[in-house]
């Protein structure tokens, strides 16, 4: 038997051993293929233990059906080839690609690689699957995101939670809902992304620049939140869980039924629907008054696959309240400096589940169509999105107000993909595409506020093309994108009379990524890509104050002094773009696995704010900040490995190291997440699926943070009329980066079968001992402690 | 792949349209200039000082257009009016201070001064340090919020018998929305104006 050697990344399941009476509805899908790249037909595919098998058609194309989750021993067989049996999991849209040697072959090595929809090509990636996301049930998307190393958050407070991938965020992470581009307000540090993780049945991150396929935005990575596959035949799914946590009074309701349509063969179905609902969260000492939120999803969905053709119609919506700690609601910088000083916040009151001002009202829908035929001269995949994107924020007005939002915004996009793919004998593949989007964002008049952004339209697009190349040892992806980008710019500035601009930017995105075994347990992995981003129209234009911030915000295109609005050629922008270089190594043993990535970003033209000087209005003393471009560099890596210490015990660790610098300026970049480190044991018995798991987190303090300037010396410095900011254009926060902290959690959980389906029971508790402590990148570690014990327990039963 | 060329002229058709004009907001919020009036009591000429914002939240300073020159032994009742120049005058908006008299129960004005004895009566340094020390809110309907708490659109000011003097004169308004109370003081709620003012007393 010649030597093979699997590449495997799916991450840590646990093995659902019991097999029902009643059909499950998971599946494997692969393809196998010869040496020389050819599908192979009639390869006899069988799953030993149950009996269970497929046979590859006239594509080498393979479905093993009506599986329980979990992972299975396939054995591949035919004439004239040596066996095969490799260990495949399902869930998810995984399908394996299967290499067979002739018996007279002399490949020494069999490469299985999975390809999962929207991967590109050989790209970096980590997998959360269904069983890490129910360990997170009940938490935000970017809440659940931070269990994979690279990928941290900025936090505005206990709620809200924007993705960072390898150190950057809003704006330079690209969120995929579906195969959808979301399209939300993402320029703002406190908007989180509007998808409930619920829905997910996986979740992959790409830590590579580049979406050759998605267009610009790219620069830190891809987010790709995938559902399971549609039911194609008859019977009924489904499941139901519930969450409950100690930390702010939470529960969360989801559930989900899907199935086929009798005599429909082909045809399938899902809804699926969450709520959610907690009142203030309490750090240890104090409660964390006006923290609560209000969560409602619901979405549907219908298809039809059978052979060659396939179509869905997919509609989801997205509905939350979110309240804003009341202690951070400063006006002026003697506010921030009472705010600051004042433990508890100001306001604080007991805990309550009512949401009071500042709060932010969202609202976001999504209806998706696509089709997809496989022909002889490739296959076809065309897909159409729209999205309706509603914020409202609200502050504490003066003059009944506060019932009135101060922003108001409402965003339509309209997204256009087509494709094509082609699988050429020799195991090569070639896509091409083209994808287009039309959005249009528009204040919503009444706000009695002068926007803080303008309305735009926005129109983009551009063709892409994308190799994947079998050669010998190595598996090779290029891909080249062009994209341009026109924005049609109306707003109202700071004299509250009207400006225009037409802006147009256009740029290529390149790819390039190789992967090769390195013996029987090791994989190597290069990927080097190119990504560039058009700036938004609130690092152009905004001005003003952004909640709970004591600092005034001047967009790029604001005279420095004049305050008047300039055309982008009269400055000196050029758009952003990143060199990234991303390197993993992996090493899959049979009791030590480990994934190292390492990576280096340098992003040219690197937007961001930059404290600029104090000004004196009507309010009192504000520090201003200026958008303004420099070239930051970001490196790093992230490590993740398990060890199995017996049959029962496994200990796993992970590891995430940033350094990021203002490349041009020699100095520190605010906000950038710290280094952090975690333990794990895990003890499981493999009969009832029980286990329990001891967790300790420690997160360093971030060193490579820019100087400080407090508020005294600010105040002190205008009283004295010295420049406050000591005439240095170098970055500065108020306050001193918090202390480094360890977090120590336990977790225990239980699969029991019942009737069709299975319970599965979770108990944790997170913080377990309490401890006080501020996260650097939690925007509100200026007012108060981060939230202390969390008891949750939750319980899922799916059938 | 005739299809995927097909596909940009629709682009370019949906980039013709043009763009409406979005509808003007008013900003009732806004305050670009606090004009303060002391009126003497008796005879003589009020004395009126303004501080005005030239461009709101731009980067212009804000600037007072003169200090406040009092006279020795006169007592003043002290009006703030707070004006929003972006609004033509008489239009909604543009006077601000009745706004805050509406709310007066969500506001109060705090006031310092650095010469403890510019002023006869009150006493002291002001309340902006401790709210328990003397200001009269008293000499006009807005002194007063409706719940008889302190406000001060109007106060009350008698200089010392004879100067000179030179100091600083500083008023803060606080927006204290289900914070105002009995207690409260100039920590309390969020600034909605923060100025000083040279005050000379020849």
């Amino acid at each position: 038997m010649s030597a093979r050697l699997f590449y495997f990344s799916l991450g840590f399941f646990g093995c659902c051993l019991y097999l029902p009476a009643q059909p499950c509805q998971e599946r494997i899908e692969g393809r196998v293929l010869n040496e020389l790249g050819t599908p192979m037909v009639t390869v006899s595919v069988a799953v030993a233990s149950l009996h269970q098998g497929a046979v590859t058609d006239s594509l080498g194309q393979f479905t093993i059906r009506n599986l329980c989750a979990g992972e299975y021993m396939v054995q591949f067989r035919h004439l004239g080839y040596r066996p095969q049996t490799v260990k495949l999991g399902t869930g998810g849209t995984d399908a394996f690609l299967i290499i067979m040697e002739s018996e007279s072959g002399t490949l020494k090595e069999i490469i299985v690689h999975e390809e999962h929809d929207h991967l590109e090509g050989i790209q970096n990636y980590t997998i959360l699957g269904e069983k890490q996301l129910s360990e997170s049930a009940g938490k935000a998307l970017g809440e659940v995101l931070k269990e994979i190393p690279g990928v941290s958050s900025i936090q505005t407070g206990p709620g809200i939670f924007k993705p960072v991938i390898h150190g950057v965020h809003s704006q330079r992470v690209l969120i995929l809902n579906h195969g959808i581009r979301q399209e939300g307000q993402q320029w703002g540090a406190e908007h989180a992304p509007e998808i409930d993780p619920f829905i997910a049945s996986n979740i992959l991150v790409i830590k590579d620049a580049s979406a050759i396929k998605y267009g610009t935005d790219a620069l830190g990575g891809v987010i790709v939140v995938n559902p399971a596959p549609l039911p194609d035949r008859p019977g009924l799914g489904g499941s139901l869980s519930t969450v409950v946590q100690s930390n702010g009074r939470q529960g969360a309701v989801s559930g989900m039924l899907e199935g086929g349509i009798r005599n429909a063969l082909g045809w399938g179905w899902r809804v699926h629907g969450t709520a959610r609902g907690s009142g203030d969260f309490h750090a240890p000492d104090y409660s964390l008054t006006n923290t609560g939120i209000r969560e409602l999803d619901f979405s549907a969905t219908t298809g039809y696959h059978k052979g060659a053709f396939g179509a869905e119609i997919f509609f989801s919506r997205f509905q939350t309240e979110l309240g804003i700690l009341r202690g951070s609601a400063v006006s002026n910088l003697n506010d921030l400096l009472r705010a600051m000083e004042q433990e508890p916040p100001q306001g604080t009151t007991d805990f309550s589940y009512t949401l009071a001002e500042p709060r932010q009202e969202v609202s976001h829908n999504l209806l998706k169509m696509n089709a997809h035929w496989v022909r002889p001269t490739g296959s076809w995949r065309i897909q159409y999105g729209y999205q309706s994107n509603f914020r409202r924020e609200f502050d504490l007005r003066v003059g009944g107000l506060s019932k009135i939002p101060a922003i108001d915004l409402q965003l339509i996009t309209h997204t256009l993909e087509v494709e094509w793919e082609k699988h050429t004998s020799t195991g090569h593949q070639f896509t091409l595409g083209a994808n287009g989007m039309y959005q249009d964002n528009q204040n919503v008049p009444g706000t009695q506020r002068i926007p803080f952004i303008p309305n735009y339209t926005n129109i983009s697009g551009g063709p892409f093309a994308v190799a994947k190349l079998n050669l010998n040892q190595w598996m090779v992806d290029i891909g080249a994108r062009f994209d341009f980008r026109n924005y049609d710019v109306i707003g109202y500035d700071f004299k509250n009379t009207v400006y225009t601009a037409d802006l147009r930017f256009s740029n290529v995105s390149m790819t390039a990524g190789a992967i090769r075994p390195l013996g029987k347990t090791q994989t190597l992995k290069l990927n080097v890509s190119s990504a560039w981003r058009p700036p938004h129209v609130a690092e152009l234009y905004s001005l003003g104050t952004h909640q709970s911030a004591a600092a005034i915000e001047y967009g790029l295109l604001l005279n420095d002094s004049t305050n008047e609005v300039m055309k982008i050629s009269d400055v000196p922008f050029k758009v952003e773009k990143a060199w990234k270089a991303v390197v993993t190594h992996q090493h899959t043993g049979r009791r030590f696995q480990v994934e190292t990535t390492l990576y280096a970003n340098f992003i040219q033209n690197y937007i961001y704010l930059r404290p600029t000087g104090v000004t004196q209005n009507i309010r009192g003393v504000y520090p201003y900040f200026r958008y303004t471009q420099t070239d930051a560099l970001f490196l790093g890596a992230d490590i993740s490995a398990s060890m199995q210490a017996s049959s029962r015990v496994t200990i796993s660790s992970k590891v995430s190291l940033l350094s990021a610098s203002d490349f041009q300026n020699n100095d520190f970049l605010v906000f950038i997440p710290s280094n952090r480190f975690e333990l794990a044991v895990r003890y499981s018995a493999t009969g009832s699926n029980f286990y329990v798991e001891p967790k300790v987190k420690y997160v360093s303090q971030q060193y490579r943070a820019p100087r400080v300037i407090t508020v005294r010396e600010i105040q002190e410095g205008v009283a004295a009329s010295i420049d406050p900011l000591s005439g240095s254009q170098a970055n500065f926060d108020f306050m001193a980066a918090p202390d480094g902290y360890a977090l120590a959690s336990l977790a225990a959980g239980i699969s029991l079968p019942s009737g069709k389906g299975r319970f599965d029971f979770r108990m944790a508790v997170e913080n377990a001992m309490n401890t006080s402590y501020r996260e650097y990148t939690n925007r509100f570690r200026y007012y108060a402690d981060d939230i202390g014990r969390n008891v949750i327990f939750s319980v899922k039963y799916i059938f | 792949m005739r299809s995927l060329i097909a596909f940009f002229p629709l682009l370019v058709l949906v980039a013709g349209c043009s763009k409406e004009t979005p509808k003007k907001e008013d900003t009732p919020e806004l305050i670009t200039r606090a004009t303060l009036t002391f009126a003497p009591v008796g005879s003589g000429l009020n004395v009126v000082v303004s501080a005005t914002d030239p461009d709101g939240e731009g980067v212009q300073n804000i600037a007072a257009d003169g200090p406040i020159n009092l006279t020795a032994g006169t007592t003043y009742v002290l009006t703030i009016q707070l004006i929003n120049g972006l609004v033509s005058p008489g239009a909604a908006g543009y006077d601000l201070s009745q706004e805050v008299a509406e709310e007066g129960h969500e506001h109060q004005f705090f006031f310092s001064w650095s010469d403890p004895t510019v002023f006869s009566n009150p006493t002291g340094n002001g309340n902006i340090d401790s709210a328990a020390d003397p200001v009269n809110y008293t000499g006009g309907p807005h002194s007063k919020d409706a719940n008889g708490r302190p406000l001060g659109l109007s106060t009350t000011w008698t200089t010392k018998g004879s100067g000179p003097s030179t100091g600083s004169f500083r008023l803060v308004l606080k927006h204290q929305p289900n914070l105002k109370s009995d207690t409260s003081d100039a920590t309390v709620g969020e600034t909605d104006l923060d100025l000083t003012f040279t005050l000379n007393l020849p």
